[in-house]
C-alpha cells in the first residue's frame, strides 16, 4: 500500500470505530440527560446504574440469553431485557430515596436541595460500588459473543487497503439509535412525553396544569437509569467489567452532555458520538496515551468557545 | 465430709489453681511477630491483590505450622493486611496509615503494580520498615533506599533474559528467526521499564528491528488505533505490556478482528490471571508466551494443589507463590536477627544468606546492596488447553514452549 492508502485507511478506520462506539458512548450520555435535563439532578451514581446494567446483561445472559437465543443474538437480548429491570429499579430509587431532595420536597432547601443531591446520589455511588463488590465479586467479566471478536470485511480496494467493521459494536450502535429515535419521538408525540417536557421547563406551571411533576420526575429517573443500562448492556459484549466500571464512564457521560448542550437530549447523543470521533481520530496525530486528555482539551474548547454546547440553546430544556 | 462438699472443694481448688496459672500460660504464649501485606483489595486491581493475601495467608500458616520463629521462643507470624486501593494516591495513603495503625510491623510485602510500590516505599523507607517486593520496575532499587527488597528480576534484566530465549525458540521451532517486532504498552512503571531497557540497545543486540511502538493509558476503550499499527508495520513478532486485564481482552480480541496473526509475546501477568478466561475466548489465547517474575512451577505441586483446594483458584500466580515465599524470607530473617526491631530485620535480611531460592525462580535468598535479590531470574509461561504453563526455566517447566504458529 502506498503512503497515502495506508492513511487513507487508517482515517477511515478510525471514523467507523468513531462512530460505532461514539453512539454507544451517545446513548449513556441520553440516559444522564434524561435526568440532569428534566431534573436537574447531578448524579454521580449514574455510572454506577451503567455498571448494574452490564451485571444484569451479564446474568441474562448466562441465565437464559445464551441458551435460549445463542451467544450472538443472546448477548444483545440480554442486554434489552435488562433494561426493563432497571427501569423499575430507577423508579424505586427515585420513589424511596431521590424524591425526597427533589422537586417540591427540595424548597426551602439550601441550592435548592442540589448539595443534598450531590451527597446522596455520591453516597448511593459509593452503596452501589461496594455492594456490587460484595455480592459479585472483585473479578472482571464480560459478556462472551463470538461477536466482539469478529468483523465484516469491506474491501479490499487499490493495493490491499480494508476495512473491518466490528459486528457486535454495529448491532450495538444500530439497537442505540433506534433507542433514541423511539425516545425522541415519545418525548414529542405523546402524553408522556409532553408532561415531561412540562415537568422540565416550568415544574410549578405544570402541577397548575394538573401533570403529576412527582411522576413525571420518577419515570424520567426510570428512563434516565434504564437507557444508561442497556447502554452497559450493549457495551459489556466488548469491555470486561467490575465494580467500579462506572468510574471510568461517568465522567465521559457528563462531557457528552455538556458537550451537546445541557438539558438536550438530542445533543447529549451527539455529543457523545463526538467524544467517540475525537477519541479515535486523535490517535491518528497524537500518542495514543494521550486519547482521554485530548477528549478533555476538546470539551475546554467548546465550553470556552460555546458554553451553551453544540446543539443547546441557553434556554432550551429536553 | 460428704461427697457433694468434696467435690466443691475440689472444683474450687482446681479453680484457684487454674486462675493461678493463667497468667504463667500467658506470658509463655510469645505475642506474635506482624507482618504487613500492603496490596489493592478494592477497586479494579482487587483481584491480584486478594490472591497475593491468599499466599500470604498460606505461607504464614506454613511458618506457623513449622514453629513460628524459634529464635524468639516461637513466636508466630500475624498477617496484617493493609488495602493499597487502585490508585498511587490511594496507595502512599495506605502505606501511612499501615505505618501509623500498625507500630509493631516488623516488615511487608506489597504492593503489586510497580507504581504502587514506588510510592509505598517512599513512605516505609523513613520509617525504616522493611518491604519485600515482586514489583519489576528498575526504578524500585534504584533509589539508593535501604528497607527495600526486590524478590523478582527487574523488568530490564526479565527483557535481557526473556528475548533470546523467544528467539532462539522460534529459530529451532520454524527454521527462521523474527527479524522485526511491534511493541504495545501501557505506561505503568514496569512495563516502560522494559521497554526502556529494549529500546537501549536491547532489541538491536538480538537482531530485532523495532516497527511500531504504542503507549495507551490503562485501561483501554477501544483498541482499534493500536492495533491498526501492527497492521500497517506487519512485524513477525509483538511484545504486549498490559497490566488490566480488560486491555489483554480489547488487543487480542482487535487482532483477531482484523485478522493478524502474529506471535505475541506478553511481559507481565494480565494477559494470565485466571479471570482472563471469563473474558476471552481461550482459543486466541492459545499460544500465547509471557515472561512473569514467578509462576507456580515443577516441585510446588502440593502448594498449588492446597491453594487450589483451599480457594478454588486454577492455578498458581505470580502473586500468590511470591507473597508465599515471602513469609519464608522473613522466617529466615528474623531467626537471623532474633529480634523484633525493624532495623534489625532490615539489617538481617541484607546480610542473609537464605541458599537456594525455593519459591522463586533461579538464584539465592540473599540481596545486594541496592537491594536486589541475588541471581534473580524469570518464569516464562504459555497457555497451552486453556492454561497458562511454565514453560522456561526448564528445570521448573511443567510443559514444553510451542512456538505459536500463526
Amino acid at each position: 500500500m502506498s503512503e497515502t492508502q495506508v492513511l487513507l485507511e487508517s482515517v477511515l478506520q478510525a471514523i467507523v470505530a468513531g462512530l460505532f462506539i461514539g453512539a454507544i458512548y451517545g446513548l449513556m450520555c441520553v440516559g444522564l440527560a434524561m435526568i440532569f435535563g428534566i431534573m436537574r439532578v447531578i448524579n454521580f451514581a449514574q455510572g454506577d446504574f451503567m455498571m448494574l446494567g452490564m451485571y444484569a446483561a451479564y446474568f441474562a445472559f448466562v441465565g437464559f440469553g445464551a441458551q435460549l437465543f445463542g451467544t450472538a443474538a443472546g448477548s444483545f437480548v440480554a442486554a434489552l431485557a435488562a433494561a426493563p429491570a432497571m427501569f423499575a429499579f430507577g423508579w424505586a430509587m427515585h420513589r424511596l430515596l431521590i424524591r425526597r431532595v427533589t422537586g417540591t420536597q427540595s424548597a426551602g432547601m439550601e441550592a435548592e436541595g442540589h448539595y443534598a443531591q450531590l451527597i446522596l446520589t455520591l453516597g448511593i455511588a459509593l452503596v452501589l460500588q461496594n455492594g456490587a463488590m460484595i455480592l459479585f465479586g472483585a473479578h472482571m467479566v464480560s459478556i462472551r459473543t463470538p461477536l466482539s471478536s469478529a468483523a465484516w470485511f469491506v474491501g479490499p480496494f487499490g493495493d490491499g487497503m480494508a476495512l473491518f467493521l466490528n459486528k457486535a459494536r454495529i448491532v450495538a450502535a444500530a439497537v442505540s439509535v433506534a433507542v433514541i429515535l423511539a425516545l425522541w419521538l415519545m418525548i414529542r408525540r405523546t402524553g408522556l412525553g409532553k408532561s415531561l417536557r412540562a415537568a422540565a421547563d416550568n415544574p410549578e406551571a405544570s402541577v397548575y396544569m394538573g401533570i403529576d411533576v412527582d411522576r413525571a420526575h420518577r419515570t424520567a429517573f426510570g428512563l434516565g437509569t434504564a437507557i444508561t443500562a442497556l447502554a452497559g448492556g450493549l457495551l459489556a459484549a466488548n469491555y470486561p467489567f467490575h465494580p467500579f466500571v462506572g468510574l471510568e464512564y461517568v465522567i465521559i457521560m457528563y462531557a457528552g452532555v455538556v458537550l451537546g448542550g445541557i438539558g438536550s437530549v438530542l445533543g447529549a447523543f451527539w455529543g457523545g458520538m463526538t467524544i467517540g470521533l475525537v477519541q479515535q481520530l486523535s490517535a491518528l496525530v497524537l500518542p495514543t496515551q494521550l486519547q482521554n486528555a485530548t477528549i478533555f482539551v476538546f470539551f475546554l474548547l467548546i465550553v470556552i468557545l460555546r458554553p451553551q454546547g453544540f446543539f443547546g440553546r441557553n434556554v432550551e430544556r429536553v | 465430709m460428704t461427697l457433694p462438699k468434696r467435690l466443691l472443694l475440689a472444683g474450687t481448688a482446681l479453680a484457684a489453681a487454674g486462675l493461678a496459672a493463667a497468667p504463667a500460660a500467658a506470658q509463655s504464649k510469645p505475642e506474635p511477630i506482624q507482618i504487613g501485606l500492603i496490596a489493592p483489595v478494592s477497586g479494579i486491581y482487587a483481584r491480584p491483590g486478594t490472591v497475593m493475601r491468599m499466599g500470604a495467608e498460606m505461607g504464614v500458616e506454613d511458618v506457623n505450622k513449622a514453629g513460628g520463629i524459634a529464635c524468639l521462643g516461637n513466636a508466630p507470624l500475624e498477617l496484617a493486611v493493609v488495602d493499597s486501593g487502585d490508585s498511587v494516591e490511594k496507595a502512599t495513603n495506605a502505606a501511612q496509615r499501615m505505618v501509623a495503625d500498625y507500630p509493631k510491623l516488623v516488615g511487608a510485602t506489597g504492593a503489586y503494580l510497580s507504581s504502587f510500590t514506588l510510592a509505598v516505599s517512599e513512605v516505609t523507607e523513613r520509617a525504616n520498615l522493611p518491604l519485600l517486593t515482586l514489583s519489576y520496575s528498575d526504578l524500585i532499587t534504584g533509589r539508593g533506599f535501604k528497607n527495600i527488597f526486590q524478590t523478582s528480576a527487574t523488568s530490564g534484566a526479565q527483557a535481557e533474559i526473556a528475548l533470546p530465549i523467544i528467539l532462539d525458540l522460534a529459530e529451532k521451532q520454524t527454521g527462521k528467526r523474527p527479524q522485526t517486532v511491534a511493541v504495545i504498552t501501557d505506561n505503568t512503571a514496569a512495563s516502560l521499564s522494559s521497554v526502556k531497557r529494549m529500546k537501549d540497545g536491547l532489541l538491536a543486540d538480538v537482531g530485532l528491528k523495532l516497527v511500531s511502538e504504542e503507549v495507551f493509558t490503562p485501561p483501554l476503550t477501544d483498541a482499534t488505533s493500536l492495533v491498526q499499527q501492527i497492521r500497517r508495520g506487519r512485524p513477525d513478532l509483538l511484545f504486549f505490556l498490559p497490566t488490566v486485564i480488560s486491555d489483554s481482552k480489547l488487543i487480542l480480541e482487535k487482532m483477531q478482528e482484523f485478522r493478524l496473526r502474529v506471535p505475541t509475546v506478553s511481559f507481565g501477568i494480565a494477559i494470565a490471571e485466571p479471570e482472563v478466561l471469563n473474558t476471552v475466548d481461550p482459543k486466541l489465547l492459545e499460544g500465547v508466551m509471557s515472561a512473569v517474575a514467578n509462576w507456580g512451577a515443577k516441585g510446588q505441586e502440593e502448594l498449588i494443589q492446597r491453594l487450589k483446594d483451599r480457594y478454588g483458584e486454577p492455578w498458581m500466580t505470580q502473586n500468590a507463590i511470591s507473597t508465599y515465599g515471602d513469609m519464608w524470607v522473613f522466617k529466615a530473617a528474623l531467626e537471623k536477627s532474633c529480634s523484633r526491631d525493624r532495623a534489625a530485620l532490615g539489617k538481617a535480611l541484607r546480610s542473609l544468606d537464605g541458599g537456594e531460592a525455593k519459591f522463586y525462580p533461579g538464584g539465592t535468598i540473599a540481596f545486594d546492596e541496592a537491594g536486589h535479590r541475588k541471581g534473580a531470574s524469570l518464569t516464562i509461561i504459555q497457555w497451552q488447553n486453556g492454561v497458562p504453563v511454565t514453560v522456561f526455566p526448564e528445570a521448573l517447566a511443567l510443559s514444553q514452549a510451542k512456538w505459536p504458529t500463526p
